[in-house]
Order: C-alpha cells, then structure tokens, then sequence
C-alpha cells in the first residue's frame, strides 16, 4: 500500500470487517433496528400493490423533469428528516453534558456521547442539511418550475438531469450507511485541515465523507448546467431576458454560482484523498503541504455554495410575495440586477470565513468591505420586497406566511452577518455559536422559502392544496422554533461557547442551553404537523382538490396557464409571451382559458434505466473507495464508462404524441374540470395522469425529428 | 380568567427572561471586557449593531407598517397595482444601503488595524493612555520630575510567552523567564503580552474571550497575538477550533496578577522540579485529555523549543491519533487522560 493507514486489510473486504457494524452501540442497534423495520415495511407495501412496475416505469426511470424534481424534493425532505434528528442529538447531548459533575451514559464520560461519535453527529448534520437536503430541495424546485416558468417542454437536457439526481442520491446512499457499516467524519462539514489526515482521522469516516461530496458534488455542476443551458435555450418564444420570471434570474444567478465553483470543491477533496490514499503532501501540515490551501479553496466553494441555495430561495420570495399582494414585482429589473450582482459579489468573499488565520490587516480590511458589498443587493432585494406589498391587497395564506418569516430571518441573519464581516467582531465570534447561529438563521430563510415553495407549488404539481389549518400550525411552532433556539444559540455567542463541544466546561451556559432545547423541542412539534399537513391533505384531497389552472387565483407567472396538475407534456401548444407576467396579462385580457384551434405532435424522450444504474455504479465507486475495496471501485468505475459509452451509442429517438391524442387529452379536461377520467385521483397527480394516458413507445415508432 | 391567565403567562416569561439573562450577567463574556483589545473588540460590535440595526428597523417597520396597512380585510386602503417602479424609490434603496456600507467600510477598516493581531494600534493606545495618566499622576505627586515614580511613565516591557498546543494541552513558554506550563498562562497586569503560537498537531484557535479575540494556531507556522488585560483576576481560555475528541476539555485558565505576584509566581515555577527537554516534550504532545486542566511547571526549558517544534512538524512529525480512539463510539476514550 501507498500510505500505512493502521487496521487490517483483505482483498475481497478491503478494510471491511464484521466488526465496523457497530451493533454494540445501542443508538445505533436501535437505529438500525427501526430501519429496517421501515424498510421492510415499504418493500412490503410496494409488492403487495404490485407497484414496483409502476414504480420502475414512471418514476425510477422517467427523464420527465416534472418526476425527477418531485424525487429530488422527496430525498430533500427526507434527508431533512434525518439531518434534525441530528440536530436533536446534539442538543440533548451538550444540554446533558454540563459541568464537571454531569453523569455520563453508555460509555461516555459526561452525557451520552462519547466525543467522535458526537463529532461524527454533527459532521454529518451539517454535510446533509447543506448538501443533501437543502440542495436537493431547492435544485427538484428549480427542476419543475424553470422550464415551467418558460414555457418550455423539458429541461434541456433531460437525461442529464435522470442522471444528476442520481447521483445525487447515490452520495445520500453513501452517507446513509455510513450509519450502519463503519463510521462518519468527525472533522466537521468544512473537512476542517489537516485533521482530515490520515494521522488525525485514520479510520474510513473522512473517505465516507470525502466520496459523498465528491459524487454529490458531480450531481449538482450537471444540475448547474442544465439549468443554464435550459435558461438560456429553452424560452418560449417572446420570452425575452426582461420577461423572464424572477425566480427564473435567480436560477440562473444561482446554477452559475454553482457551476463555477462546485469544481472548485471537487478539486480540493481530491486532493485531500490524494492525500489519503497515495501518501502526497498537500495539505498535511509538513513536508512541504499547506493546510491554509485547503482552507482557502474550500471556502472558494463554500461561501459561493451558500448564495447558491440563497439565491433561489430569493427567487421563491420574489413569486410568492407579489402572488399574495396582488401586485407585479416592485422594481423588476432591480431585483435581477442583484440576483447577478448577489452572484458576482459572492467570489469575492471567501476569506471571510477565516480572518483568525493570521492575514494582515490589509487582506482583512479587502475582505472585509468585499463581504458588506454583498449586504447592498441584499437590502435592496428586502426593500423592493417591501414595495411589492405597498398598495397592494396582501393575503396571509401558508405560503405568504413562510415568505414574510423568511423576509424577517433574512434581516437579523443579514445584521449578523454585517456584525462576522467586520474582523474585528469577528476575532470574538469566529468559530463560537455566534457563527452557527448567523448561518442557521440564514439557511432558515431557505428552509422557509423552501417550505412556502412546497406550499405554493404544490397544486401544479399534484393537482390539490396542501391542508391551510396544519400548514399555519407547522409554520407557527417553526417560526417560535427559530427564535427560542437561535436567538439562545446567539446569546451563548456573546458567553464565547466555542461551536462543535460535546462537553460544556462552565455551568453558565446551561440556562441558554436549556433555551436551545425548548427551541428544538418546539421543531419537533413542527415537524409533527408538518408530517400531518401532508397526511391530512392527501387525505382530503378530494376537498382540496384545484380544478382551476391557477391554484391561487392570483398567480403571475406562466407555469400557472397549464393545468393543475400539471400534464407530462407541460403546455398542449407552446404559449408565446406577451409580458412580463405572462399568465397575469392572460387573465386581466380575458385570455386566461382560450382554446389553441390546432394542436401540434409533441416529442418526447423515452424512458431509460441508464440513469439509475449509473447511480449504482457511482454508489459501488464510493463505496469500495471507501472501504478500499479496490475490485469493487474499479468494477463501480468500468460501470460508469460501460455505461456511458451505452448511452452514446443508444441515440434514443424518444416517442411522439399525435396531435390528435393531445386534442383528445385537452377536451378532457375542458368537458369537467373536475373529472379528469384518468386524473380523478391526483395522489401523485402527475402520476397518475401520465401513467394512465402516455402512449407507451413502440419499437416501430421511427425516428421522427426532434421539434 | 383570561386576564389571569394572561398575568401568569406574563409572570412565566418574565421570570425566564430574569433566569436566561439576570442570573448569568457575568457570563456574557463578550459583553464586560477587561482588556484594550477585547474592549476595542467589542466597540466595534457596538457600533456595528446600532447602524445596522437602525437599517434593520427601518425595513422591518415598512414591511410590518405595509402588511397592516395594505391586508386584504382593510376597506380603507388604497390599491393599485401599477405602483411597480419608482426611480426615487430605486435611488434610495441602493443608495442607503451603498451609505451604510461605506460608513461601515471605513470603520470596519480602522478598527482591523486597532485590533491586528501583529501590531494592535488599540494596545498602543492603551498604552499611551495609561502612559498620560501615569504621567499626570507623577507630575502631581512630584512637580519637578525628580523622583523615582518616572520608571512608571515609561510603558512596561512587553512580556513574550510562546504558546505551542498539542492533541490537548497548551504548553506556555516564558523565554526571558526560561520557564515554562502547562495549561496555565500567569501575566502581569497593565503589561502587554506577546504571544507566538504554533501547534504540534491539528489547528487550534487561542480565545481568552474576557482579554483578547481569537487567533488560529496552525502547525508548522508561527501566528502572533498581542494583548494587554487592563485588571487583576482570573479568566477562561481555551481553544475556539474543533480539534479532535480532547478539544472540549482544552482549556486553560488565564490568571492577571500585579507585578510583584507576578515575579513571585515566576520563582515559584523556577522552583519546579520538571524541566522541558525537546524529549519531555514529545511526551506531553501525545494526545493526552487534560480533564481536570491539572497544571503542570517547568523549571526549565531547552533553548529554542518553540522553534524545533515548528521544524519539527514541517519535516513530518506527526502525533498520530489512535484508530481505535475515533472508531469507538462506546467507550470513552482509549488515550492517555489525566484526572
Ligand atoms: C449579508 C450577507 C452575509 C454576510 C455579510 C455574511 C457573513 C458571514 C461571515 C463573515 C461568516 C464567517 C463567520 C466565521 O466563521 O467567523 C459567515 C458564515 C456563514 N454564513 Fe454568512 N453572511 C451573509 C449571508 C449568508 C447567507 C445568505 C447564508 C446562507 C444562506 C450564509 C451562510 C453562512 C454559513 C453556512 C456560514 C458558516 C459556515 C461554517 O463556518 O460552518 N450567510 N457569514
Ligand atoms: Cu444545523
Ligand atoms: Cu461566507
């Protein structure tokens, strides 16, 4: 071997051994336990409705952007699920934890875990709520609606999009067994330097990590470009740049930020397993490698990375605000500007995040006024929010309510983040709660943005509203949540609590913790009713049922001119635009539902399982890196190239819909809105509706050219 | 009812609110602090605060005035939905924030300066202020200058300490001194520090939040620190950087004392049994958990520690951390621990 890593190895197991299943840990036992009992559950449940045709047909396979952002969303939300869990231990832990005197429980010294295991809760918590969660969530959002918003049939690249979400699953996979089989990084989300080494982390936690972002990370720069490439290709006729949709500009601004630095990242993690696996010296702290080169590209991506979830969270405002105004976008072009301007800005910031480090006070004063300038769009963006809601006729429903909650997030974590972008506070705060405060109050306003999109959206896609009572309910406790936890959380920081502690050295700080803990336990019950919300709502669908193109009445944007739920072929005929608020003009000229008089064939790719084992092969290359199984790596890896090489030879004339079948489709829909015959169910609306009236390919279909 | 109902509720949160601030006054370190820099520091926030607040305020105000103003249930309001550009509107809301930035800017870049790490202008000042005050005092006391108060006009000599962590102590070398602890830091008071620090490890971040802000201390290199505690006590240090599983308890207790304890501290250490060879030194940098931050002293300490550790670790020294120590998630720790 290249580097003398300490543990045995077998060819066929590679570093595996029975022992890295760590049965006797009890959370973990327990863990495991319910899991399984999970999953043998859904596995169940499928076979015994004989759906895993159906799922394989119309989902697992399926290039439609509309399913694979449906999927990316679901995987969000349940790493969500996952990653608050984490959230609960962690407070438990530090709340148990206190002082010298604390008892300690199975095995621990003080509270009931031990150090690493800690570290390896709250490394995982960050890497998914940033990257597995809050990134899904937000790129399935950008998914369904960009070609939606114009006008488009598809993303532009459909099988490139199947294959970006999985491989954003495949890491998923990799940091969910990492629960079971070995162990996760302790080095927290950043992979802080050099306690990634092999000498500080000799055991497969960081390779676990390493690899997930590695292949997350692939996934999200090919999301990066689909997006673009759809933007900029893909708009319906008269849809000029000034046309666009907000959310479209800040999917734009966002998928640039995200595709010029996600390979940043990429870069810097290989060089780290570099590091780890050939015996190099790039980041170790000798023999001539440089820790602060880890730090700096890392923060190249990774301050980048957080505007790139900010930004579409922005552009979700954007709509949902004037929606329950009833108003257009106050300063239209202004809000694009800094969307772009957001993105420019956000390269220049990095260092940001470590001013400790020892720069002189001139790189800290350049960095310094770099990152403030970011506050400029910023507070320009909170403003025309503002005259957005001046002389309207403003709404309070779910989704406003998740928009003016992240609008309010947005000003505290904006002030604090004013407060860390002055060295000199910063030298205080650096590392302390204070910090992990600021970016929690940030990723909150996605979080909420995220919540109003799902609420907001979820009539086009599904065809019925979500329950309104849970819904206020969820947002409330979530809300009181925020401020109980966070508002503790920044207190502590003015006590100096260093972040990532498992054990709290100084009683003083147990009232504030106490504080955290109401402030989770109000989380919980928020996720309660948010689980409720959606029970109760698929439930009463029936009542809930949207039979109108428009879900709210008052939407602007033209994904609100096709019907709800949305049809696999987006719009009958291709709309040309005539405004700015395309399906608003509609509306206000009394064109909201005419009839097109001719309808055209409309192509479509075929379904295809390459994506999907392309994942699996991903999951294979992670994993035998991991474990140093070099068979399995290397068979994960001629997969991949098999694969695509497959592909390039399959030139998939994909299949079309005769004119005629749509004409049919669409008088179905005209006869009664409410009775869809094959859309009477919308549980999975899209769904159902595709499944019962797609044609399916035939061999014979020709190959007819592509519109 | 509902009023008493509402009275205790009232009661409840007032009585938290005593509970979560009152009670732990003190404890907001950031918030009472007892030397130039960490008092500089935490100016800088308080201005901070104040001018970003007011801009907070004032967006919050319009959009809360604007939500109750314009809600769908007021008759009395007028609607209208062209109101979507105005070129005032557009000029005020870049230009305030442009305004705001740039007053920042400026203060963010004078109070860097006040407090860098290298060369703090806010301890020169200190020291100025100290010195004036000094003088003042020495004049009214002896009007001819002849006396020997004049030596305390004259700013103190700054003490150096060189501070090395390890996988989880800190070592505290006093080089004038020729001694040496460990996770104990003695200084005298109204006297500037200088500190170099390194680390034999990973990267740790020195934080005496009372006295001075954070500093990383990284292997391999030589980061400084300066500071200067303007009173007499005793204050928590530890390290701000997530290091490995003896982090939480890498903490080591900062005590100001006035000159004459100071000098007396330093015979007593000199009289310390241990003394810190480069050999001695390796021992300590195993990954050791300090739990109970016992002290240790030495008499002693061999020429140009500092400086052998740093090119020590640039030619590959590493103290490994045991596997079996981050795999265990059920036993404590399997490594050295002192009680
Ligand atoms: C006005 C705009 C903002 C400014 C000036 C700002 C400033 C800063 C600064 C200076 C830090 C470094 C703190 C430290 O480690 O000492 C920081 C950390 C962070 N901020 Fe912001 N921020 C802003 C907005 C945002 C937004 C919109 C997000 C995300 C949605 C965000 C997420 C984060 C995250 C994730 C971290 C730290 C991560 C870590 O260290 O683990 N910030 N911010
Ligand atoms: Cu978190
Ligand atoms: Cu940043």
């Amino acid at each position: 071997m290249l580097v003398d890593y300490p543990g045995p190895w077998t060819f066929l197991l590679g570093r595996l051994d029975a022992r890295e299943i760590p049965l006797q840990n009890p959370i973990l036992l327990w863990t495991f336990v319910l899991v399984s009992v999970g999953a043998v559950a859904v596995i169940g449940a499928v076979t015994y409705y004989g759906s895993w045709g159906y799922l394989w047909r119309e989902w697992l396979t399926s290039l439609d952007h509309k399913r694979i952002g449906v999927m990316y969303c679901l995987l969000g939300v349940a790493m969500m699920f996952r990653g608050f869990i984490d959230g609960v231990m962690m407070r438990t832990q530090q709340l148990m934890a206190v002082g010298p005197k604390s008892p300690g429980y199975m095995g621990a010294l003080h509270g009931y875990l031990p150090p690493y295991h800690f570290g390896q809760i709250y490394s995982a918590h960050g890497t998914i709520m940033i990257l597995f969660a809050i990134t899904p969530i937000l790129v399935g959002i950008m998914n369904i609606i960009v070609p939606l918003q114009i006008g488009a049939r598809d993303m532009a690249y459909p099988y490139l999009n199947a294959m970006s979400f999985w491989l954003t699953a495949a890491a998923t996979g990799l940091v969910m067994i990492s629960l079971f089989v070995g162990d996760f990084s302790h080095a927290g989300w950043v992979g802080l330097s050099p306690l990634t080494e092999l000498a500080y982390s000799p055991g497969v936690g960081v390779d676990y990590w390493s690899w997930a972002v590695q292949i997350g990370g692939v996934g999200t720069t090919l999301a990066s470009i689909n997006i673009i490439a759809t933007i900029i290709k893909m708009r319906a006729p008269g849809m000029s740049w000034t046309r666009m949709p907000i959310f479209c500009w800040t999917a734009l601004s966002a998928s640039v930020v995200g595709l010029s630095s996600f390979p940043v990242l990429t870069a810097a993690v290989a060089l780290l397993s570099l590091d780890r696996y050939a015996g190099t010296h790039f980041f170790t702290p000798g023999l001539g490698g440089n820790l602060m080169l880890y730090t700096d590209l890392f923060w190249i991506w990774g301050h980048p990375e957080v505007y790139y979830v900010v930004l579409p969270a922005f552009g979700i405002l954007s709509e949902i605000i004037p929606t329950f105004s009833e108003k257009p976008l106050f300063g239209y072009v202004t809000m694009a500007a800094a969307s772009i301007a957001i993105g420019g800005v956000s390269w220049s910031v990095w260092l940001h995040h470590f001013f400790t480090m020892g720069a002189g006070p001139g790189v800290n004063a350049f960095f310094s006024i770099a990152s403030m300038l970011v506050g400029i769009p910023t507070g320009v963006k909170v403003f025309n929010w503002a005259f957005t809601l001046y002389r309207g006729r403003v709404r309070f429903d779910v989704p406003m309510l998740w928009a003016l909650g992240a609008l309010v997030l947005l000003l505290t974590g904006g002030l604090t983040g004013m407060m860390l972008a002055m060295p000199a506070i910063n030298y205080t705060v650096h590392n302390s709660v204070f910090v992990v405060a600021h970016f929690h109050n940030m990723l909150n306003v996605v979080g909420f943005a995220c919540f109003g999109a799902i609420n907001y959206w979820f009539p086009k896609v599904f065809g019925f509203r979500l329950d309104e009572r849970t819904g206020k309910l969820a947002f409330w406790f979530f809300s009181a949540g925020t401020v109980v936890l966070f508002g503790s959380m920044y207190a502590l920081g003015f006590m100096g609590m260093p972040r990532r502690m498992d054990y709290i050295p100084f009683t003083s700080w147990r009232p504030l913790l106490m504080g955290e803990e109401a402030g989770i336990l109000l989380f919980l019950v928020a996720s309660y009713y948010f689980v409720k919300q959606l029970f109760v709502s698929i439930r009463d669908r029936a009542k809930n049922r949207v039979t109108a193109s428009d879900a709210w009445g008052t939407s602007r944007s033209l994904e609100w001119l096709t019907h709800s739920p949305v049809p696999f072929y987006n719009f009958a005929v291709q709309p040309h635009i005539n405004s700015r608020d395309e399906w608003a003009w509609r509306r206000e000229h009394g064109l909201g539902h005419v009839r097109p008089d001719r309808y055209e064939d409309i192509h479509l790719p075929d379904n295809t399982p390459l994506p999907v084992m392309l994942g699996a092969c991903a999951f294979a290359l992670g994993f035998g890196l991991v474990w140093r199984m070099y068979w399995l790596a290397a068979s994960g890896l001629v997969g991949i190239v098999v694969l695509v090489i497959a592909r390039s030879f399959q030139d998939g004339p994909g299949h079309t819909v005769p004119g005629a079948r749509i004409r049919q489709m669409e008088a179905s829909y005209a006869a009664a809105p409410g009775e869809v015959g094959a859309a009477r169910d919308p549980v999975g609306g899209v769904a159902a509706w595709q499944t019962a009236s797609a044609p399916r390919p035939r061999a014979g279909d020709g190959r007819p050219a592509r519109p | 009812m509902a009023l008493r109902k509402g009275r205790a509720l009232g009661r409840l949160g007032a009585a938290l609110l005593l509970f979560l601030t009152g009670c732990a006054q003190k404890a907001y370190w950031l918030v009472h602090p007892k030397g130039a820099i960490a008092r500089t520091e935490w100016h800088t926030t308080v201005l901070d605060v104040a001018v970003m607040g007011g801009v907070v305020l004032v967006a919050g105000g319009l959009v809360a005035v604007f939500l109750w103003r314009y809600r769908v249930g007021n008759r009395s309001r007028t609607y209208d939905p062209t109101f979507t550009a105005s070129l005032v509107i557009e000029i005020l809301v870049w230009g305030v924030p442009l305004l705001v930035v740039g007053y920042l800017s400026y203060f963010s870049v004078k109070s860097v300066l006040a407090t860098n790490p290298y060369d703090p202008l806010a301890m020169r000042g200190a020291l100025a202020r100290q010195g004036r005050n000094g003088e003042a005092f020495a004049r009214r006391a002896d009007p001819a200058m002849t006396s020997a108060l004049a030596p305390a006009m004259r700013a103190p000599r700054p003490l150096r300490v060189e501070v090395i962590t390890t996988d989880w102590q800190w070592v505290f070398i006093y080089p004038k001194e020729g001694i040496a602890t460990v996770d104990e830091l003695v200084v005298p008071v109204r006297t500037p520090v200088k500190f170099d620090l390194t680390s034999a490890t990973v990267v740790n971040d020195f934080f005496i939040p009372e006295l001075v802000g954070e500093i990383d201390v990284m292997p391999g290199m030589r980061t400084k620190q300066a500071m200067i505690a303007g009173r007499t006590g005793v204050y928590h240090g530890y390290s701000d950087d997530y290091s490995g599983g003896g982090f939480s308890w890498m903490g080591f207790s900062t005590r100001v004392v006035d000159h004459a304890r100071f000098e007396k501290w330093v015979r007593r250490v000199r009289a310390a049994r241990d003394q810190l060879s480069f050999a001695r030194f390796s021992r300590i940098a195993r990954p050791t958990i300090n739990l109970a931050q016992r002290v240790s002293h030495f008499s002693e300490v061999q020429k140009g520690l500092f400086d052998h550790v740093i090119g020590r670790v640039m030619a590959g020294r590493v103290y490994r951390t045991p596997l079996a120590m981050t795999e265990n998630m059920t036993k404590p720790m399997n490594v050295r621990m002192i009680k």
